[in-house]
């Protein structure tokens, strides 16, 4: 081999390079076939999470109104503009603020950079609650999906706790205040061990709060957690659940749909290629997957090439959700009050906006609004899979017994018997109003909050009788506890004011 | 499908046009760069070049202050050219402080890190610490300084009168005022600029010694300005041909007005008017005064975020220094209808006055500062305990007791409040002792609104005490205590006819127990220790002239008069209440 040869070798490997380059990235080549297409996806580690295939039903807007993707986005956002204000933010309480205000003034873009982030975890965590929502109402955590529906609980629960954790970081006087209030509901066990008299010996209450804050009182030590709980850990978490929650969904065989799904979808229009005969070959045979699978005993002509058609939707819920989001961002700033002072109590010190439903509860009974009865509830909510086995509406709206009617009457009972609830206890009061010296653990086991528990729970039972079926009461229950949440939610953002006062606008509330 | 693809396309393009639209609203489109760039079209062409569009801020650690206020106002900026005369790019007025070395918001408030003007002037919801309002500007020396020694209105106003009519603006320039006549032509004779005279010190002795020694006075003001001298000759001639000494009396009035000079135009006069009203007989500042109204100490610094301004008129802007500076004019107007149930009463202020009492409260800060950057008087005061108001008994008198005796001792009335006595009555001064008077001061009224002053923290020290006395003696026309020959107690009357006597002609004003009602309380602890029976017994005899108590023993048509011995009775009955107790 001549050096001339060598050098021209030399000269074609070089132009060869990008080509090369390309082809051991992508290794299944211009993705410009349904088959090559396949490839790809698999062949790349963040799309083989994907299916290859997807049904015609998952890709409707009615089915997901993709909201699980909106969720995801809207977190892929704040993890972009959370790592970008991490360059300034500094985790120590006045230059807190101080940072916060240079973030806003001086950092270029930095005010935008933080709505967006704000922006972004507000509709992240309605995304994934509305997510909830659809999931139960299509009956989708039925078998096989329970488990990614507990998965999902522990998801909703992360999202509200980085979103509590971010909120202390301004250091303002807003932030302060929300998390004293927060922190003092974790205290709030001892209000049970007080009424017991145990709380010298046994105060998992103040274990709580002295986890969360490391000190008695929101400073130095609580920031600093909440920091750490806030950009690392609860991200983690949340990134491996998120992983391990897609991951279910391709292994419990797609998203939910009826039965007669590939029927209601139509026929193979002008999708290439169509398959008129029943597969060879299943995965079911290999024994790589249980039971049923997508493949087995029906003909895929329902399904699409993930690619593009899968994208295609995937790309325009997160577009969507990037539009809304810097929309928001330009036209209405995150708020920002006051550094933090001590000495001067917000009146009414209110936590994040998600949290208000909780704290109207707990205006009346610290441990039973801020405790008791969410656990009930997210305990309620993690059966539910395991309570309802039955199948029929799987994958409809308002699938079950009753369907939509029972639905709209639920909402219906749902709202009065909170108004009614809470309309008696802020007009008439409550025990202690007539009774003075009531025993505590008498107003702890019967608050608005209980009785609102205790009615919806009735109620659902009824349901579950009359219907002779769990979904019927899940449907019945879900629905007056998502009305109790927005009712309450509401009261306690635009109806309380200082001393948790009830008024009726903010023009009404007394000066100092 | 279709559906999808319309979607995403448009919300990428919406979501591409809103990225683009941030990236350059937030990075071309801010207000200071739109200023900067007004700024340097109306700089000289030979200064564009070097100009450079950037944000600029002073930096202050030991005040950890980030001040951003020198973006737009590129004037105060060190290093730029400022432009004379504009509202916004114009010089910084030549203070004492130096604002490249001391920052803005130190005296100013408002927000150092803000770059938008109604954030950094702090007219925005949620910035407690707003900007004081221009024409209460120099309110913001309070967040440092206190002024020592301030005298009360009366001195002032007398020692400025002295001031102005002995020419002294020919040659000296005050607050901006005077330094037109220079007999030596132009600067030739031109005396030192006498603003902040109380704060730099001067001779006191410049103006008697130049009259007797006129080619040495001539720099005698340790001006240093021996090159002058040539020209001078005539001039000096001139100035003692046109200056004669002072009347007695008048360069000590002087120097009162110029001991108070500070720099600070209109400040020393509203600390003064606070200090000649009797503000701090309810009120009291950093310790000092009486605790019957809310601590003053940072009232200047309250949060309008705060304030209830819903009844307020004057702040129609719930934000800002003005919001603030209104409140407390509404409030000086009429207390109780800004703060529902305040024990204030209306004082019947004049506008100006509300005007300078709004000013002396703006000035009411004192900064949380490490205590080496707190200036001398500051030290002086909360430190060493040095009075912030001169100690003489005018002053004195002004802080401490003119609101509820009256400025002249006249007494007050006021709606909702008992009557406060008149203390500079002649038969009352004539019967009390100063000793009596000393202990009324010291003890108080124990159960009613007259404070133990020598008791309490923040009250009178005793040689203050002692002034006090002298000045009320001094307002009711000099008139001195009578010697009293007799004991303390004498009366040994017949204590059961005193009391029906004492039910039918001093109950209804004194209370069936003596416990006061329209006229003052008799049963008093400290009254009765204090009094001896020939001031009971004298004050039923001759009354007080010019206030409802009568003399009993004049002849009346409307009650019965009263016998000596029946006087006694009732000093005895009097004197019973003192025993039960």
């Amino acid at each position: 081999m001549s050096r001339g040869q060598g050098m021209a070798q030399f000269l074609d490997n070089l132009k060869a390079a990008p080509r090369r380059f390309a082809e051991s990235a992508w290794r299944s080549g211009t993705p410009n076939t349904d088959r090559s297409r396949s490839s790809f996806v698999f062949g790349n580690v963040f799309l083989h999470l994907h299916p290859v295939r997807t049904h015609r039903w998952s890709l409707r807007w009615s089915t997901t109104w993709g909201l699980g993707i909106a969720s995801v986005s809207a977190f892929l956002i704040t993890l972009v503009t959370g790592v970008l204000l991490m360059f300034y933010y500094k985790p120590y309480p006045d230059v807190a603020y101080d940072a916060i205000k240079d973030i806003h003034f001086v950092v270029p873009t930095g005010r935008f950079i933080r709505n967006l982030h704000r922006w972004a975890g507000n509709i992240m965590a309605v995304s994934v609650l509305l997510h909830m929502a659809r999931t139960f109402y299509t009956a989708a955590y039925r078998k096989p999906r329970e488990f990614n529906w507990v998965v999902g609980m522990v998801l909703l629960v992360v999202t509200l706790g980085l979103a509590f954790t971010g909120y202390l970081l301004p250091w303002d006087q807003l932030a302060y205040w929300a998390i004293t209030i927060g922190a003092n509901i974790a205290q709030s066990p001892r209000e049970v061990t007080d009424a017991l008299g145990m709380t010298a010996v046994f105060d998992p209450g103040g274990l709580q709060k002295l986890l969360l804050l490391g000190s008695e009182d929101v400073g130095a030590e609580a920031l600093i957690r909440f920091y750490l709980l806030h950009v690392m850990i609860l991200p983690l978490v949340l990134v491996l659940l998120i992983a391990v929650h897609f991951w279910r969904i391709r292994k419990d065989g797609g998203l939910t749909r009826p039965e007669d799904a590939d029927r209601r979808v139509g026929g193979p229009a002008g999708i290439h290629p169509s398959f008129t005969e029943a597969p060879q070959k299943t995965y079911h045979l290999a024994a790589v997957v249980r039971g049923r699978t997508a493949a087995v005993g029906r003909g895929p002509e329902g399904t699409v090439p993930a690619m593009p058609h899968l994208f295609y939707a995937e790309m325009a819920a997160l577009m969507l959700t990037v539009f809304v989001c810097l929309l928001l961002s330009l036209l209405i700033d995150a708020p920002l009050k006051e550094l933090a002072n001590p000495s001067v109590p917000e009146n009414p010190a209110k936590a994040p906006w998600y949290f208000l439903g909780l704290q109207e509860l707990v205006s009346f009974s610290a441990f039973m609004g801020g405790i008791g009865i969410p656990a009930i509830v997210i305990l309620g909510l993690a059966l539910i899979p395991y309570l309802d086995r039955e199948t029929t509406g799987t994958g409809e709206w308002f699938g079950g017994p009753g369907g939509g009617r029972l639905v709209a009457g639920s909402a219906v009972f749902g709202l009065a018997a909170v108004l009614l609830v809470e309309t008696f206890a802020i007009r008439l009061g409550w025990i202690r109003e007539w009774w003075l010296a009531a025993p505590q653990i008498l107003i702890t086991l019967v608050n608005p909050g209980t009785v609102l528990t205790l009615i919806y729970a009735l109620y659902s039972i009824w349901l579950v009788r009359r219907h002779q079926s769990g979904r019927a009461g899940a449907l019945g229950l879900f629905t007056c506890f998502l009305c109790g949440f927005v009712v309450l939610t509401i009261i306690g953002t635009w109806f309380r004011g200082p001393n948790w006062g009830f008024y009726w606008s903010r023009a009404h509330w007394p000066g100092h | 499908m279709r559906g999808t693809k319309h979607l995403l396309l448009w919300t990428s393009l919406g979501a591409l046009l809103l990225l683009g639209w941030a990236a350059y609203a937030e990075n071309f489109r801010q207000e200071w760069r739109l200023l900067q760039a007004a700024y340097r079209d109306r700089l000289p062409a030979d200064r564009r070049a070097e100009f450079q569009a950037q944000l600029r801020q002073i930096v202050v650690p030991a005040l950890n202050s980030v001040d951003r206020c020198v973006t737009c106002h590129l004037g105060m900026s060190p290093g730029d050219t400022a432009l004379p005369g504009d509202r916004v790019f114009g010089p910084h007025p030549d203070v004492s402080h130096d604002p490249a070395q001391f920052g803005c918001t130190v005296c100013h408030g408002g927000q150092g890190r803000a770059t938008v003007k109604a954030d950094a002037h702090g007219d925005v919801r949620h910035w407690p610490e707003p900007m004081i309002p221009r024409r209460h500007a120099y309110a913001g020396c309070g967040a440092c300084h206190t002024h020592l020694a301030i005298p009360e209105t009366a001195s002032l106003d007398r020692g400025r009168a002295l001031f102005e009519r002995h020419d002294c603006l020919a040659c000296h320039r005050m607050e901006g005022r005077g330094g037109t006549l220079r007999p030596g032509g132009a600067g030739g004779m031109e005396g030192p600029d006498l603003t902040a005279a109380g704060a730099r010190g001067y001779d006191r002795g410049w103006y008697p010694g130049h009259l007797a020694h006129p080619e040495e006075g001539r720099t005698g003001a340790g001006d240093g300005r021996a090159e002058a001298a040539g020209a001078a000759g005539s001039g000096a001639r001139r100035w003692q041909a046109s200056f004669a000494p002072l009347p007695a009396g008048d360069p000590q009035a002087i120097d009162i007005y110029l001991g108070s000079r500070v720099g600070a135009p209109g400040l020393v006069e509203a600390k003064a008017l606070f200090h000649s009203i009797g503000c701090r007989g309810c009120h009291s500042i950093a310790g000092v005064g009486g605790d019957d109204g809310p601590d003053l100490t940072r009232e200047g610094q309250r949060d309008p975020g705060q304030l209830g301004l819903t009844h307020a008129t004057g702040g129609a802007s719930p934000t800002g220094g003005a919001a603030l500076t209104g409140w407390l004019a509404d409030h000086f107007r009429a207390p109780a209808r800004v703060v529902a149930g305040s024990a204030m009463p209306e004082i019947g202020l004049t506008d100006e006055q509300i005007d300078r009492l709004t000013f002396y409260m703006m000035s009411l800060r004192r900064s949380d500062y490490p205590e080496a950057l707190w200036p001398k008087d500051r030290i002086r005061a909360e430190r060493f305990g040095e009075r912030e108001f001169a100690t003489d008994g005018p002053t004195l008198y002004g802080t401490y007791c003119a609101a509820c005796h009256g400025r002249q001792g006249e007494g007050m009335r006021f709606p909702g409040t008992t009557a406060f006595p008149a203390i500079s009555n002649s038969d009352f001064l004539a019967i009390a002792s100063d000793d009596f008077l000393r202990q009324t001061i010291r003890r108080g009224r124990p159960g009613r609104r007259m404070p133990a002053w020598g008791e309490k923290e923040g009250g009178l020290r005793p040689d203050e005490i002692d002034a006090v006395i002298a000045q009320v003696r001094r307002i009711g026309g000099g008139v001195v205590a009578r010697p009293d020959p007799r004991p303390a107690r004498w009366a040994r009357g017949d204590s059961a006819a005193g009391a029906r006597l004492y039910a039918d002609a001093c109950a209804s004003c004194h209370g069936a127990t003596g416990e006061g009602g329209e006229g003052p309380a008799l049963h008093n602890r400290v009254l009765l220790e204090a009094a001896g029976d020939t001031y009971l017994f004298e004050t039923i005899r001759r009354g007080r002239r010019g206030t409802s108590m009568a003399a009993f023993s004049d002849a009346s048509p409307v009650r019965r008069t009263l016998e000596d011995e029946e006087i006694e009775a009732i000093v005895t009955h009097i004197r019973t209440w003192e025993v039960k107790r």
